[in-house]
């Protein structure tokens, strides 16, 4: 699309050579002239408008089928997958376990990250790059291991974390951590707090260097102590940037899927399904070992269905931000 | 945090005894820090000990991360066995690919935002910045669909090209940000050089991005060599064709006994990772904070 407007000018012949005195040029001189940036922009908007912006279309056109995925889709259904969806109790349920799943993880991350920062922030504490680096590990280990080691680690075999909790005497009997719906849920939160906990301190810890040291001189000038210094400098100063380590968190715990999949792939009995499993389970068959016959035209519905309420939800999050943010600009003006 | 909530409002007080008091609190905050970090990485270190372990000593020894003797063999039953090795070359191919791939569409698109003037440049921007807002995961179906038309399905290039694709937004606005702060100067002393466009961004300007090169890279490496959605729904039916994550995965659910292959296998999946962030990790924080002053 960008390449051909880029190559028309070419047949209706060169611009004619501008007169000294330019006037502002025509917009296909200028798209002529952008000509190599619009060369270099190719590739990835080829990428993006393949692989990003059309599925999101191409995913709409399969909602009105009911189709295996093999061969073209034939069945039209109309509206009947999203009907479907809407009436469908594990969809629901594997909502509400998502968002169980992020408002747990993203307030309790993100407050564990921040103290963490600010105190690695200290320029007189020596070793804090090693410790970043201690807490910052887990997040370069594959969920997929992740998963696998908790499995092991939790399992009622040989002497493991249970028999160890019983000779602390915290429990009497071995807990079935991944067995029961509730724990497992809960295995799952705390593992992905763990994991994904070190994204979040960078961040923070790139912010707090984003604040001048002198501003900290001034404010120790003014005789403000350690506490008002956070409260009055660190956390204004930290804002913008926490506002957006918060949407960033928040977008990527409603995509978690990686660390359900291998813990529990959704059960026991759908109670830690949440939607990206059951999106694929649909898609590709299969939950639990038991292949069922994938159903495609549902996935989609699905997906398509929790896309819009994500979206609803990006949207109500940039609303609240800024009516806080104009609330609070409001205050300090006055 | 009450230990450095106190300090400063003691300022005044006698210099003598502060040294003492200070030291104290240092150590003890060193002491939680460590201790800390040592509970926190404790699954990874036990990973690597029972990776060691005989079979009986991985039962009877349970939680100690210190293994009884050094059975290196599961390594090599985990190498060839339970193809970690075929796994392991799968992994280098798709993350060396996936990093080349995004590099080169991100720095060139970043360079050109940043710097250049053309038609539909903040439309380009628009679109790219609402891309980073819609959820990516949930539009697999289509993707794998393309992928079958163009006649890329059981390759790794099909794993290499959508997984390059769900992280170029990022990667961009990266780009954008670190070439944006680069001096204007730059393209006119290389054109009185008679650098032409090209010459000017290959040899000046994407040399001189080395540091947002390497924080991408990175991150891209990363995420790539840890993907699972990705790779397991391109390897279904290739088993050949499996990461290792995918390959870690899919053991557990086929050998549900050799726990201490497993623990090879993950070791396997994490050490190389380790190291390369270990030796390039300065440029996570720099990289990142002159990307989120933008």
């Amino acid at each position: 699309m960008l390449d051909t407007a880029a190559r028309r000018p070419r047949t209706s012949g060169r611009p004619a050579p501008p007169a000294r005195t330019r006037p502002r040029p025509g917009v296909w001189q200028r798209v002529w002239a952008g000509r190599r940036s619009y060369l270099y922009l190719a590739p990835l908007m080829t990428l993006l408008l393949v692989f990003v912006v059309y599925p999101i279309f191409g995913s709409l056109a399969y909602t009105f089928y009911s189709w295996n995925g093999i061969g073209s889709p034939q069945n039209f259904v109309g509206l009947g997958n999203f009907r479907q969806i809407i009436h469908n109790s594990i969809f629901w349920e594997s909502v509400e376990h998502t968002f169980i799943y992020a408002i747990i993880v993203v307030p309790v991350q993100l407050l564990i990250a921040l103290m963490l920062a600010l105190v690695l922030n200290n320029r007189k504490l020596r070793f804090s790059a090693f410790y970043r680096t201690l807490f910052f590990l887990p997040v370069v280990a594959s969920p997929a291991v992740v998963g696998v080691v908790v499995q092991l680690l939790l399992s009622n075999f040989g002497d493991t974390f249970n028999s160890w909790l019983m000779d602390v005497h915290v429990i009497s009997q071995p807990v079935d951590w991944l067995g029961n719906p509730t724990i497992a849920m809960g295995v799952i939160i705390v593992v992905g707090i763990w994991q994904t906990l070190g994204y979040n301190l960078v961040y923070f810890l790139a912010g707090l260097q984003t604040i001048p040291e002198e501003v900290y001189e001034a404010a120790k000038i003014d005789g403000a102590g350690r506490l008002r210094t956070l409260r009055s400098i660190t956390m204004p100063l930290l804002r913008p940037v926490g506002l957006m380590i918060v949407i960033l968190a928040f977008i990527g715990s409603f995509q978690v899927f990686d660390l359900v999949q291998v813990l529990t792939g959704g059960g026991p009995y759908f109670g830690t399904e949440v939607v990206n499993t059951f999106i694929y389970h649909l898609a590709f068959g299969g939950t639990m070992n038991q292949a069922t016959q994938p159903d495609v035209g549902l996935a989609s519905a699905a997906s398509f269905f929790y896309g819009l309420l994500l979206i609803g939800f990006a949207v109500l999050q940039v609303l609240i931000f800024r009516s806080i943010a104009k609330r609070r600009g409001g205050a300090e003006r006055a | 945090m009450a230990i450095l909530v106190s300090s400063a409002r003691r300022e005044p007080v006698p210099r003598r005894r502060a040294p003492v008091r200070r030291t104290a609190r240092r150590s003890l905050l060193h002491l939680v820090l460590l201790v800390g970090g040592l509970i926190w990485l404790f699954p990874l270190l036990w990973t690597l000990g029972s990776s060691l372990k005989s079979d009986n000593g991985f039962f009877s020894q349970g939680l100690n991360p210190l293994p009884d003797g050094v059975h290196a063999a599961n390594y090599s039953n985990a190498w060839q066995e339970a193809s970690f090795g075929s796994y392991f070359f799968n992994t280098i191919v798709v993350a060396g690919g996936t990093v080349i791939l995004t590099l080169l569409a991100t720095s060139m698109a970043g360079y050109v935002l940043a710097r250049t003037k053309f038609p539909g440049r903040k439309f380009c921007i628009g679109l790219i910045s609402v891309t980073l807002f819609l959820p990516h995961g949930y539009t697999i179906i289509p993707i794998f669909d393309i992928i079958r038309e163009i006649h890329l399905l059981n390759t790794l290039w099909a794993v290499i090209i959508v997984q390059a694709a769900s992280g170029l937004v990022f990667a961009t606005f990266l780009f954008m940000g670190y070439f944006s702060t680069m001096d204007r100067g730059l393209e006119d002393a290389a054109r009185v050089d008679g650098a032409s466009f090209h010459q000017t961004f290959w040899r000046v300007m994407f040399p001189l991005s080395g540091p947002m090169l390497a924080t991408v890279g990175l991150f891209t490496f990363i995420s790539a060599w840890n993907a699972f959605f990705v790779p397991l729904v391109f390897t279904l039916s290739k088993s050949n064709l499996r990461t290792l994550p995918v390959g870690m995965y899919a053991f557990l659910g086929e050998n549900s006994t050799q726990w201490t292959f497993v623990c090879a296998g993950s070791v396997i999946t994490l050490v190389p990772i380790v190291v390369i962030f270990l030796l390039l990790q300065r440029y996570f924080v720099n990289g990142l904070a002159g990307a989120i002053k933008g």
